[in-house]
């Protein structure tokens, strides 16, 4: 268990270097100029190149990438070429709002995808089945920010219910906080409802298909009890393995909620980042993010051992 | 498609008509989603024949409200909503199977290297755990921001994304087969590796990705979508359904029309793929959906 | 909510700093909401040196935490700001300033007459104006801590005007170990001596600026006018929210999340009106000009026939009804300056007075000899005026017989190819389109667009002899009925080599809640001194 832990963190760090040396060359061999974006508007070609030079990215791309490296392995990921900031500290701000509405997120779109999934392999076959998928997948066919629009009209501007956008930090109070993520939160999850409805119901089914579970009914144990103990567990290792995939497609959708609702998450950051092409930033999120993908698959391949014992590493 | 076309022939010979009716009721999803699909594909199709002019801008007849002449009434720079929409279909599919034909291909040849190859496996996947670790829209944004907005640009900006995942479904898949009694008799019998890989082994895989690529189309469309919400889909001047509805956002209560038509037709496709999809999957292994 | 363990436990730790420490206490800790005004600009804040770039939001900030020597006030007339006296020598070439008494920065220390000569002298490095003013300045000498001079080597009577430009980039006092910095390199600190501090402790970058009232500035006991008069901060303080989401914004804004929104979409203003909680004014009376300008360095621009024919292209009520809709928020304007602006006149505009006439241009462009080869036109899909501006260019210009090539980018991307002086096929581009506000445009040393030297132009690159001995003629003039003379001239030779064409002048509301008053209008940055909130 160990020396496989070891063997897959070793791989991280391969997979992270990987990722690093694709970053920076798709940043700096495509065109768009940090420089042009800084000089403005009013500024002319001389000016622009002038400062280009000051920020040296008129240096050879390996001396560039040298320099880059360089502090990353010192643990420095760079200073935004804008703000001036050291980036390491602009992502480090950033990072309880996403990871606020990643969380919400997940909890919003398991608890319906269980519930859903569940109650559908319960019913197959029925009405109801069909209804509750069609009803998930109907939910992810809508674009996130069309979902988010209309919840911000619904509950925010007619009913007055909830805060239209922003984020307050969870130091400020639990009520604030989780008032300005229910609305997010909703607006991401369903698209991840149908995903995870789906497999739970496959899942559910080939659980309830067993022989135990067939003894555990004929012995007449209470039908919610059983569906609750026995199968669900069984179904957790394949739901586990979705939700790991979620995180990496959750890390995509942030990106757009965070836009509707002005969340100042890592991913308006990146996104802004990539407007103006702030390279020291985008490396940064992105090696971040590939960081914490890993790490979460990591995590979700330990949690299987957990959940079913006949897996082992 | 083949493996659902050559199933039916084994059976005693019925009239065809009756073959498609209990085709149909043993498999509403992928009758329904088919349908729906083949309708948009032929309206797609036929445009130029009816859907009259998508691109030219009339402002002085912006924001129209449907009517005899603009039938889903026009958008804010003039431009006729039913035509766009129409047209939009074409771009859309377009995207969604390019992205699923292209990332299947590429991914189905690495996969199968990967999965029978051992020497390869490990640099490969290790490759595929690094792309796969990017986040996919922050890469389409980027890539889309570095270079330039095209629809060839977009496709390309998805599917790298998808790759890893079809790499890593063939590589389970081929894992699993080589093992079998049947391919370890053919590679002791010394039939060269690339009959066994094709002959035996590609078959196995057909399956798992026909019901992936529908999952990876209809993804693809809502993804490009949401690029184009970020300003990074596909060129305005382009209709999707995507950007029609990312530039008509700021009109959702003044000129609903704007949204609702692009809106319900991406619904409707992305509904009909993953109908189509779910259909298949339950039909060509039941158990697929334990890898995903 | 309900006392939790947790909550009394935060408060006595919470109890214990303060009686421990009571210097702890954050001297700026945050104000009431009632106090304080959040604010969504027109872009993001992303580079706090409004000398290195020249973008307007960073003259914003700038004006929030600089204050100027000179200000111009609501008639363009410049008025003294920190300047207390100043005077003029006899031979007209010496300029004495004396500062007021006061004067501070946020660090606590004096301004001085050796801040202003550094600072002066890194702004002249960026700014047109200051350019051209620098060709004269023999010596900035400093005589005591309040005064200095600024001694030409000929007469030029633009020395003040240039010293209270409201282009960008603005002429901000900063202190001398900040303006000492390399004008190509970003300044480090955030100290300046203006009606506001920077709050940097409180700022997220790409989400939030914070500025707080400066409690050691002294304001002028004029009445406030633009940029000039008495800066007297009547809020605690004033945010700048980015909401990138126009449509989020918006909402934000009705719902009272946020009291000023600059430029709400346009398209929603005449919405916005019948909202009761909403004011909704044109702060900026001369408006912004939207503009199409036209790389002279190669083929079909490089005729000056083919750049004649795009004069007969455009159509002016097209575009700027696509972003304003039916509002009456915009004008077409014939003129190579602003309309309603002192140097508007209308030499050599027939074609104006012809409409649109595919047929004539058509004529041109054969003139010119265009080959066939496709026109690339730069389309900026996230900038509301380089957007459908680059979708109409298309729509004419194929109208017209020619090929185009419609390249769609971010407004990014577009900033960074326009500056490409390679061919249109290996990078390079043909057209671009932009906004410049009006004061701005119709000035010849200000605006950068108006110098016709070739590589050191703006982009599109346009030589034009006749062109630069006007501008020359211009900033030399010594009154305002000369400059204007100058003007028709120069509009006369303009039209003729067209470095750029109007796609229209418009006028941009901005909306403020309704318990917001005392909101000043002026033409290039929007002050949020004199500004109240009642609860």
């Amino acid at each position: 268990m160990l020396a496989y832990i070891t063997r897959r963190l070793a791989s991280t760090v391969l997979v992270m270097g990987i990722v690093a040396v694709f970053i920076f060359l798709l940043l700096h061999l495509s065109p768009g100029d940090p420089a042009a974006i800084i000089a403005g508007d009013n500024a002319t070609t001389e000016q622009i190149d002038a400062i280009r030079r000051h920020l040296g990215l008129d240096d050879a791309l390996p001396v560039q990438f040298y320099r880059w490296l360089g502090a990353v392995l010192q643990g420095d990921l760079g200073i935004s070429i804008f703000s001036n900031e050291p980036v390491a500290k602009l992502i480090g701000q950033r990072i309880e709002p996403t990871l606020s509405l990643a969380l919400t997120t997940l909890f919003v779109a398991v608890s319906l995808a269980v519930t859903f999934g569940v109650l559908a392999a319960w019913k197959v076959g029925t009405w109801i089945d069909r209804a509750l998928m069609v009803v998930s997948v109907i939910g992810f066919s809508v674009p996130v920010f069309v979902v988010g629009y209309m919840l911000i009209y619904v509950f925010s501007i007619n009913l007055r219910w909830l805060p239209v956008q922003g984020y307050t930090p969870i130091a400020q109070g639990l009520g604030p906080w989780i008032e300005h993520l229910i609305l997010p939160s909703i607006a991401l999850g369903l698209a991840y409802v149908a995903l995870i409805a789906r497999i739970t119901r496959t899942a559910m089914l080939d659980v309830l298909a067993e022989d135990y579970i067939r003894t555990a009914r004929a012995k007449g144990v209470a039908t919610s009890s059983m569906l609750l103990k026995h199968a669900l567990k069984n179904a957790g290792v394949p739901i586990i393995t979705v939700i790991g995939i979620g995180i990496a497609l959750l890390i995509g959708g942030v990106v757009i909620t965070e836009t509707v609702f002005n969340i100042p998450g890592v991913g308006r950051l990146v996104v802004d980042a990539i407007s103006k092409r702030d390279y020291p930033i985008i490396q940064g999120v992105i090696l971040i993010f590939s960081g914490v993908y890993v790490l979460v698959n990591l995590a979700v391949d330990m949690s299987y051992t957990l959940l079913d014992p006949r897996i082992r590493y | 498609m083949s493996a659902i076309a050559a199933e039916p022939t084994l059976r005693p010979a019925t009239p065809r008509s009756a073959q498609l009716r209990r085709f149909a009721r043993r498999n509403p999803t992928i009758v329904a989603g088919g349908a729906i699909l083949g309708l948009i594909a032929l309206l797609a199709i036929l445009a130029p024949l009816f859907a009259g002019d998508a691109v030219t801008m009339h402002p002085a007849l912006r924001l129209r409200p449907p009517s005899a002449e603009d039938w889903l009434g026009t958008d804010h720079l003039g431009r006729d909503v039913f035509a766009r929409t129409i047209y939009g279909a074409r771009v859309s599919l377009i995207v969604g199977m390019s992205v699923a034909a292209m990332s299947i291909t590429v991914g189905l040849v690495i996969g199968l290297l990967a999965g029978y190859f051992r020497k390869v496996e490990a640099v490969v996947m290790r490759l595929m755990d690094g792309l796969m670790a990017i986040p996919a829209i922050l890469l389409a944004i980027a890539l889309v921001a570095l270079t330039r907005a095209s629809v060839s640009t977009v496709i390309i900006a998805i599917t790298i994304p998808e790759i890893p995942r079809v790499v890593r479904l063939v590589r389970a898949v081929v894992l699993s087969v080589r093992e079998a009694p049947y391919v370890e008799a053919a590679i002791a019998g010394g039939t060269p590796t690339w009959k066994i890989l094709i002959r035996h082994i590609l078959p196995s895989t057909i399956a798992p990705l026909i019901v992936q690529a529908t999952y990876i189309c209809a993804s693809a469309i809502l993804i490009e979508a949401a690029l184009s919400f970020l300003g990074a889909g596909t060129p305005p001047e382009i209709p999707t359904w995507g950007n029609m509805i990312a530039q008509s956002r700021l009109f959702l209560s003044r000129a609903p029309w704007t949204i609702f038509a692009p809106g319900i037709a991406l619904a409707l496709v992305v509904l009909a793929v993953n109908l189509l999809g779910d259909g298949l999957r339950d039909r060509l292994d039941p158990r697929l959906a334990r890898r995903m | 909510m309900t006392t939790t363990r947790r909550g009394v436990l935060a408060g006595g730790l919470a109890a214990l700093a303060s009686t421990s420490a009571p210097a702890m206490i954050p001297a700026r800790a945050a104000p009431p909401a009632a106090r304080t005004v959040k604010a969504v600009m027109h872009a993001d804040l992303r580079v706090l040196d409004p000398i290195w770039t020249t973008a307007n939001i960073s003259a914003y900030h700038g004006a929030m935490i600089y204050d100027t020597l000179f200000g111009l006030d609501e008639n363009f007339n410049p008025q003294p700001q920190m300047v207390g006296k100043w005077g003029l020598s006899d031979d007209k070439l010496t300029y004495t300033f004396e500062l007021r008494d006061g004067l501070k920065f946020s660090d606590g220390a004096a301004v001085t007459a050796a801040d202003c000569v550094a600072s002066v002298r890194r702004w002249a490095a960026r700014s047109g104006g200051g350019q051209t003013m620098m060709k004269r300045v023999k010596d900035t000498p400093v005589v005591d801590d309040k005064t200095f001079k600024i001694v030409l080597s000929e007469p030029y009577a633009l020395v003040i005007d240039t010293l209270s430009t409201i282009s960008t980039s603005l002429c901000y006092m900063m202190r001398r170990k900040d303006a000492e910095t390399d004008p190509n390199q970003q300044i480090r600190e955030t100290i300046g001596s203006g009606p506001f501090l920077y709050n940097r402790d409180e700022t997220r970058p790409g989400n939030r600026h914070v500025y707080d009232r400066n409690p050691n500035y002294v304001p002028r006991a004029e009445t406030p006018s633009a940029m000039s008069g008495g800066k007297v901060v009547k809020l605690d303080r004033v945010t700048f929210e980015n909401i990138a989401d126009e449509q989020t914004a918006l909402s934000a804004l009705q719902a009272g999340e946020i009291d000023f929104y600059e430029v709400p979409p346009q398209d929603l203003v005449d919405d916005l009106k019948k909202d009761p909680n909403l004011t909704v004014q044109v702060l900026n009376k001369t408006g912004h000009v939207a503009l199409m300008r036209l790389n002279q360095l190669y083929p079909p621009f490089n005729n000056p026939a083919a750049c004649q024919a795009m004069l007969y292209l455009v159509k002016q009520d097209d575009i700027m009804r696509a972003i304003f809709g039916q509002s009456k928020s915009w004008q077409a304007c014939d003129s190579f300056f602003a309309c309603g602006t002192p140097m508007t006149n209308h030499e050599n505009t027939d074609w104006f007075r012809h409409g649109q006439d595919i047929g004539k241009a058509k004529e041109l462009f054969a003139k010119a000899g265009y080959d066939g080869k496709p026109v690339v036109v730069l389309q900026a899909t996230d900038h509301y005026l380089a957007n459908p501006a680059g979708l109409f260019a298309a729509q004419w210009l194929r109208q017209a017989g020619i090929n185009v090539d419609l390249a769609a980018m971010d407004w990014g991307a577009l900033l960074s190819r326009r500056a490409v002086k390679k061919p249109p096929a290996e990078g390079g581009w043909n057209i671009f389109s932009t906004t410049v506000t009006g004061i701005t445009f119709s000035d010849p040393i200000q605006f950068t667009g108006q110098a016709a030297n070739g590589d050191k132009a703006w982009f599109g690159w346009p030589t034009n002899a006749l062109q630069e001995t006007l501008r020359e003629q211009w900033a030399t003039a010594p009154t305002l009925q000369a400059r204007q003379e100058v003007a028709k001239e120069m509009q006369k030779n303009a039209w003729d080599f067209v470095p750029h064409l109007v796609l229209g002048q418009f006028f941009r509301s901005s909306a403020w809640r309704r318990n917001i008053t005392g909101v000043i209008g002026m033409p290039e940055v929007v002050g949020f001194w004199n500004m109240e909130k009642a609860a």
